[in-house]
C-alpha cells in the first residue's frame, strides 16, 4: 500500500506591526469577533507602521486608508483593518504607502496611522488581520503574545 | 434588477459589507452588484470591499437563480436602509 504524502506545508502570516497578538474573538466588535469578515487574529499595536503580513499583491485600499485588502501568493485573501470603527475618522492620521496592484513582500510598509488621533477620538486601535476565504484553511494556529513586526502572527496550513 | 443609491457617507465598509454577505447567503441565487463597469459577487466580502463602494454611489443589484427576484428585492432594500 502506498501512502501518499499530504501537503502539510505551514505558512506564516506575519505580525503587521509591533504589539500583542490576541485571538480574533477578543476584538470588541462582533463583525470581527464572530468571524463575520473571516478568521485570523488581531494585534494590539505598539508601533504605528503597518507592514505586509504576506508576500503577494495589493487588491484594494480603502479610500480612508484605514484598511487594506491583500492576496497572498498562496491564495489567501487578507484584510488588515486598523482599529475599530476607524472608517469614521475619514482618513485623519492615516497614510498610504503603497498602491492597488502593487507586488508586496512580507514586511513591506503598507499603511501608517497616528495613535494619538485614534485615542483622542475614542477609537480602539486593535487591528484584526483576517482571512476572508477561510474555506481554504485547514488549520490556523495563532501565536498569541508580544511580538515584533514581521515575526509570526499565525501559522496556517491549507486544504 | 434594481438600482439603489448608497446613502450612508461611509459606504460599504467592514460592518455593512459583512451584513450584506450574511443577507445574500440566505438566497441560493448568484447576486451581483454593479457600479459602472465594475461588478462584485455580493457573497464575497473581499469582492465587495474591493469595489470600495462609497456614499453617493449608484449600484445595480441583479441576481440569477431560483430565488432571484426575492434576492434582488431583499438586497436592494438592505442597501437603501443603510445609514451612518
Amino acid at each position: 500500500m502506498f501512502k501518499f504524502l499530504k501537503n502539510n506545508k505551514e505558512y506564516i502570516i506575519a505580525a503587521p506591526c509591533n504589539g500583542k497578538i490576541v485571538g480574533i474573538e477578543e476584538v470588541p466588535d462582533p463583525v470581527f469577533a464572530e468571524k463575520m469578515v473571516g478568521d485570523g487574529f488581531a494585534i494590539i499595536p505598539s508601533s504605528k507602521d503597518i507592514l505586509s503580513p504576506v508576500d503577494g499583491e495589493v487588491i484594494q485600499i480603502f479610500p480612508t486608508h484605514h484598511a487594506i485588502c491583500l492576496k497572498s501568493v498562496d491564495g489567501l485573501e487578507i484584510i488588515v483593518h486598523i482599529g475599530i470603527d476607524t472608517v469614521e475618522l475619514k482618513g485623519q492620521g492615516f497614510i498610504c504607502h503603497t498602491s492597488v496592484g502593487a507586488s508586496i513582500s512580507t514586511g513591506d510598509l503598507l499603511l501608517s496611522f497616528t495613535p494619538e488621533i485614534l485615542e483622542v477620538n475614542g477609537k480602539n486601535p486593535i487591528t484584526p488581520v483576517v482571512i476572508t476565504n477561510k474555506e481554504i484553511i485547514k488549520s490556523l494556529d495563532v501565536q498569541k503574545g508580544t511580538v515584533n513586526a514581521k515575526e509570526a502572527g499565525a501559522k496556517i496550513s491549507l486544504l | 434588477m434594481r438600482e439603489v443609491i448608497i446613502k450612508n457617507q461611509t459606504g460599504l465598509h467592514a460592518r455593512p459589507a459583512s451584513q450584506l454577505v450574511m443577507e445574500c447567503k440566505k438566497f441560493t441565487s448568484e447576486i451581483t452588484l454593479t457600479r459602472g463597469e465594475n461588478t462584485a459577487n455580493a457573497k464575497s466580502i473581499m469582492s465587495i470591499m474591493a469595489m470600495a463602494i462609497m456614499g453617493g454611489d449608484k449600484i445595480s443589484v441583479s441576481a440569477e437563480g431560483s430565488d432571484a427576484d426575492a434576492a434582488v428585492e431583499s438586497i436592494a432594500t438592505f442597501l437603501e436602509s443603510l445609514e451612518d
